[in-house]
């Protein structure tokens, strides 16, 4: 038998674990000063993430996917696109979405409850968070064929789970972006977890890279735990797109340190010790740690950091908890262009029976 | 087994060293009594129990660096239903209620109902016409708009109807309630008198004649003087022989009830019926006296009628009707007489009773009637 | 002017649209180089080119969330589902993306999307080509459902449904593609969506269908003419958002109403306008709602077909029904 193709599936990684960064640091990252944009942006999302934890906790928003850990790709991920590229993201994105002009507002907003939250004042035309897994990866190619009728030089950049490459979504998606070679980025964020599924169960594939050989697109892998890597390797991606080189498939390997969601409780089926190890390899102490070795940060300014983040999360849960909630009418606002009149006597019902929900805080 | 996570410190923190624990596995911990002691980048921190519990499980040592979210203590006999939330999205409410309900009928439940479409309703309703008086002339038993002009217009010509009240409406409502559920069956016959003595005292009253002669009957027959409630097939036969007496007053219907007659005497009898009478004509009667009588007895005769078909009234399972008493010619040791002569009719629910028990339960009450006292 | 075809009707307003509008754009199985399996896009791609007419691969759910990616991106594409049958992988994208786009951005983002596919039983087709799902997606908020009856309103339907803002599912009775002709101008003029059309008029009874089955509600109407019984046939056209008012303005004359369609009696839409008739026009009607259906079954194949479809002797039978009552 005469082999007809072979495959080879690559992977990047810059910075160690540990904080040490490898000799051939690409260009944007050799000034240590450069990357504290994104230790910021990194840090701004986990300080996010856990007031958003302790408000469903204490009740005032809903259900959240707490992006713990995976800070690293969203943030290398929207920082490494232009501003009138598109992120069409999956539903725990909101570091590449805060990159993006996301407020954390609006993130507030949609997790409690309220439409509002995918208004996105700033970034028009990015796509809202994708529940239906995988959905959004065929959302992606037509947008990035978009672009290419128009001749437009602009890119976009999906975000996809580890357990969202089983879907079928995944697959038609890729495979058309890569048979009409539009500009389209694919990043499945791999953090190991699709609930309670790990990795090694979902495919048999020993990467998820290569499942974009079968698309025929270029697949390869990065540390989604190394901002550097992964900002430098999308960016190279989104850069070939719009250079008119078609997609890319790009696996961020890291590990999903929260829950699945907050309603979730990780602990019924994995053990603690492999999270406990997997805390070692997080994202923001191993820059924080390089960006200290290089004279570049220090306690007194991370402990500034903190209090700036804090206070821009503080006035972002106050802005949250002082919209009041939407007339019930809203319900049936932007159903369509134009409300046809068959709805308008059930828009009057809705506007005669509207209660507030017991307990009511916000969301 | 509940676990306790490290909760957020506040501040950014995202990890702390345990310092020290103040409780131990078998410890009984009260809500908010200190658990242990950690310290974070800015303090040493006292973390209090969330809730009141035995303690299981102590998940780090001081010394080790613990995470936000990691598991600290577990509990016991918290109740393993919080133990865990039960959905991925969202908050699934846990009632504590126990649902006991009784089993509900299957299948449907049996449609009568009067057919007119909703414009004759609103049509009959406007002409003030009961739609239950109506005969349809429909396809399928319809009743059209016509069909209610029609009533409409005999109705204009009788003038406005009265409105049964009171005792007659009673009677129009268990009547057609009788109508509907009983399998009613009637068997008749004569009562030969002529052996009664005249004179005879208050025992030769026609009524405490026919008092006894039922408690004959059901001394004879003890299935009819029973309770039978149709809906769950379940039947009382009863002692104790409670009789309705049909009386007939301007008012309508009554039907005082003559209490154990079986074990009372003729005097005992006549004066109860007497009290009765009075009482119902005083309109003093009280309404226990007109319930519960486990058979009945209509002694129409007293006005006009030979044979009847009178209805029984459920629970009951049989009524007694006797005629008016006449002399006729009958056949007496061969050769013609005349005798006087009681007719008898005895209805009975055929759901319950039989022909032959009703039969000889009228065989009996002859007997007894036929006696000369 | 030209007399066409049902199918012809659907080309020439296809390119129309891509003629004057320079976002619409067509995507589908085999529409491109080979005109679409119906010819429904026959010559589209040769003379509008193969971006704005794409072959794509084969992936219904695909077609149509790359469709609702453009969309977004404010082209106007129209997906090709090639049958009803296959659209099912794509009821995700359709229900949970296409009809919440403009609802959960709040108008930020739209989906001004046409998914079109021939619909319905009567061809003798292999098993899965003759599905009627209107009323599945008629359950579906923030889209509209669309069946054409003719070629001049499938030209007009179509280019309606093309400039309309929000999504909407055509469905092509695949029965009538070239069953008839009809003068259809190229004005480029849409016919008005959200509206029932009155093909009849009539105070004795009123006929409801949509899509190939109003062939058989007009041969009921002829020959309840020859008797004397003046039948008004309305055809809906826009499935949902329903145009009950017309509806109700005939029964209101009529006291009596069929209603007729090829898909299954079970939450078939005739159960919901019956369900409106009850509630708005109760005490119009002198006679119950009759419903003339497909049967609850599985269409049969063709040797069973014609069995299935309702008849024009059962459509006759339900109006004596309603009439006799």
């Amino acid at each position: 038998m005469d082999t007809v193709a072979r495959f080879e599936i690559g992977f990047t990684r810059y910075l160690s674990a540990q904080g040490t960064a490898s000799p051939d640091l690409p260009p944007f990252a050799r000034d240590p000063a450069a990357l504290l944009p994104l230790y910021r942006a990194m840090v701004l999302t986990r300080q996010f993430d856990l007031k958003a934890i302790a408000m469903q906790r204490t009740g005032q928003i809903g259900t959240f996917a707490s992006a713990l850990g995976q800070e690293a790709i969203g943030v290398g991920v929207a920082s490494a696109m232009l501003p009138d590229d598109v992120l069409v993201p999956s539903y725990r994105d909101h570091a590449a979405q805060f990159v993006r002009g996301v407020t954390m507002t609006e993130s507030l907003l949609y997790w409690g409850g309220d439409e509002r939250g995918s208004g996105f004042a700033a970034a028009p035309h990015d796509f809202g968070n994708c529940v239906p897994i995988g959905t959004q990866v065929g959302h992606g190619a037509g947008v990035a064929y978009a672009f290419q009728l128009r001749g437009q030089p602009r890119v976009a950049v999906t975000i996809v789970g580890d357990g969202g490459t089983s879907k079928g979504d995944f697959y038609e998606g890729m495979n058309m972006a890569g048979a009409w070679h539009v500009p389209l980025v694919i990043v499945v964020n791999n953090n190991q977890w699709a609930i309670s599924m790990p990795r090694s169960k979902q495919t048999a594939a020993q990467t998820l890279a290569q499942k974009a050989i079968a698309a025929g697109i270029p697949g390869e892998q990065v540390d989604g735990n190394d901002v550097i890597a992964v900002r430098h390797r999308v960016g190279e991606a989104i850069d070939r797109a719009r250079a008119g080189g078609g997609p890319t498939l790009i696996e961020a390997v890291t590990y999903r340190l929260g829950d699945h969601t907050t309603a979730d409780d990780a602990s019924r089926y994995r053990d603690e010790a492999t999270v406990k190890a997997a805390w070692a390899q997080e994202p923001i102490v191993r820059l924080r740690d390089y960006l200290a070795a290089q004279g570049a940060w220090d306690p007194g300014r991370e402990e500034a950091l903190i209090r700036e983040c804090q206070q821009a999360v503080a006035a972002a849960v106050d802005a949250y908890l002082a919209l009041p909630p939407p007339d019930t009418g809203a319900m049936f606002d932007c159903l369509y262009a134009t409300l046809p009149a068959a709805l308008e006597a059930q828009r009057e019902m809705a506007r005669q029976y509207q209660t507030t929900p017991p307990g009511a805080h916000h969301g | 087994m509940r676990t306790f996570k490290l909760p957020d410190l506040g501040e950014g923190l995202q990890e702390a060293e345990i310092v020290a624990w103040h409780v131990k596995p078998g410890d009984s911990v009260a809500a908010d009594e200190p658990l242990l002691s950690v310290e974070t980048a800015k303090a040493i921190v006292e973390i209090p129990s969330p809730f009141s519990g035995q303690v299981a499980k102590l998940f780090a040592q001081p010394g080790d660096i613990v995470h936000l979210g990691a598991p600290l203590v577990g509990f016991e006999g918290v109740g393993s239903a919080q133990d865990d939330a039960g959905t991925v999205v969202g908050a699934v409410k846990v009632g504590t209620q126990v649902l006991a309900e009784a089993a509900a009928p299957l299948g449907p439940g049996g449609a009568h109902g009067i057919k007119a479409t909703p414009a004759v309703r609103a049509l009959a309703r406007k002409l003030s016409v009961d739609l239950a008086m109506v005969t349809p002339s429909g396809h399928d038993g319809l009743i059209t708009a016509t069909d209610v002009q029609r009533v409409a217009t005999t109705l204009a010509d009788l003038g406005p109807a009265e409105v049964v009240r009171g005792v007659r409406r009673a009677m129009a409502q268990n009547m057609a309630r009788a109508q509907s559920e009983v399998a009613a069956a009637t068997v008749m016959d004569d009562a030969d008198l002529h052996a009664w003595q005249q004179d005879a005292g208050p025992g030769n009253d026609i009524t405490i004649r026919l008092v006894r002669a039922l408690v004959a009957g059901v001394h004879a027959e003890p299935g009819l003087n029973a309770w039978y409630e149709g809906q769950s097939g379940r039947r009382h036969v009863l002692e104790r022989i409670d009789v309705g007496i049909a009386a007939d007053l301007p008012e309508g219907l009554f039907v005082p009830v003559l209490r154990n007659v079986g074990k009372r005497d003729a005097a005992d009898l006549r004066t109860g019926l007497d009290r009765m009478r009075a009482d119902i004509v005083a309109r003093t009667i009280a309404p226990e006296e007109m319930r519960g009588n486990t058979i009945t007895l209509s002694n129409f005769g007293m006005i006009a009628g030979r044979y009847a078909a009178p209805i029984v009234v459920p629970p009951t399972v049989a009524i007694l009707g006797a005629g008016r008493i006449r002399d006729e010619v009958v056949a007496a040791g061969g050769q013609p007489a005349v005798h006087r002569v009681m007719p008898l009719s005895l209805t009975f629910d055929h759901r319950v009773v039989t022909g032959g028990e009703a039969a000889r339960f009228l065989r009996a009450v002859i007997a007894d009637l036929e006696r000369p006292a | 002017m030209a007399e066409l075809h049902l199918v012809e009707a659907v080309n020439l307003a296809l390119a129309h649209a891509l003629a004057h509008d320079p976002d619409v754009v067509l995507l589908g199985e085999d529409i491109g180089v080979n005109g679409g399996v119906f010819r429904a896009t026959v010559g589209l791609q040769a003379r509008f080119g193969e971006a704005r007419v794409i072959d794509t691969p084969l992936a219904e759910g695909g077609i149509v969330g790359a469709a609702i990616g453009m969309a977004a991106m404010g082209l106007k594409p129209v997906a090709e589902i090639q049958f009803a049958g296959f659209i099912y992988p794509a009821i995700d994208n359709i229900l949970n993306h296409a009809g919440h786009m403009r609802h959960r951005t709040r108008g930020r983002l739209g989906c001004p999307m046409v998914v079109r596919a021939p619909s319905g039983a009567g061809i003798h087709a292999p098993e899965h080509h003759s599905e009627s799902p209107e009323a599945m997606f008629a359950h579906m908020p923030g889209i509209r459902v669309v069946m054409p009856s003719s070629p001049a309103r499938a030209y007009g339907l179509l280019l309606a449904a093309i400039r309309d803002p929000d999504p909407v599912i055509f469905l092509e009775p695949t029965r009538l593609y070239r069953l008839f002709r009809q003068e259809v101008p190229d004005d480029g003029e849409a016919l008005p969506l959200d509206a029932c059309f009155t093909l009849r008029d009539g105070a004795d009874l009123t006929l409801v269908s949509w899509g190939a089955m109003l062939q058989e509600a007009l041969a009921a109407a002829d020959q309840l003419a020859d008797e004397g019984i003046g039948a008004a046939v309305i055809d809906v056209a826009t499935l949902k958002p329903l145009d009950m008012d017309t509806i109700l303005e005939s029964v209101a004359r009529s006291g009596r109403c069929v209603i007729v369609h090829e898909a299954p009696r079970t939450a078939g839409l005739g159960a919901e306008i019956a369900a409106n008739l009850a509630d708005a026009g109760l005490y119009s009607l002198s006679a119950p709602v009759q419903r003339v259906t497909g049967y609850d079954t599985v269409v049969p194949l063709a040797r069973l077909e014609h069995s299935y479809l309702p008849s024009v002797a059962r459509i006759v039978d339900a109006a004596r029904r309603a009439l006799a009552a």
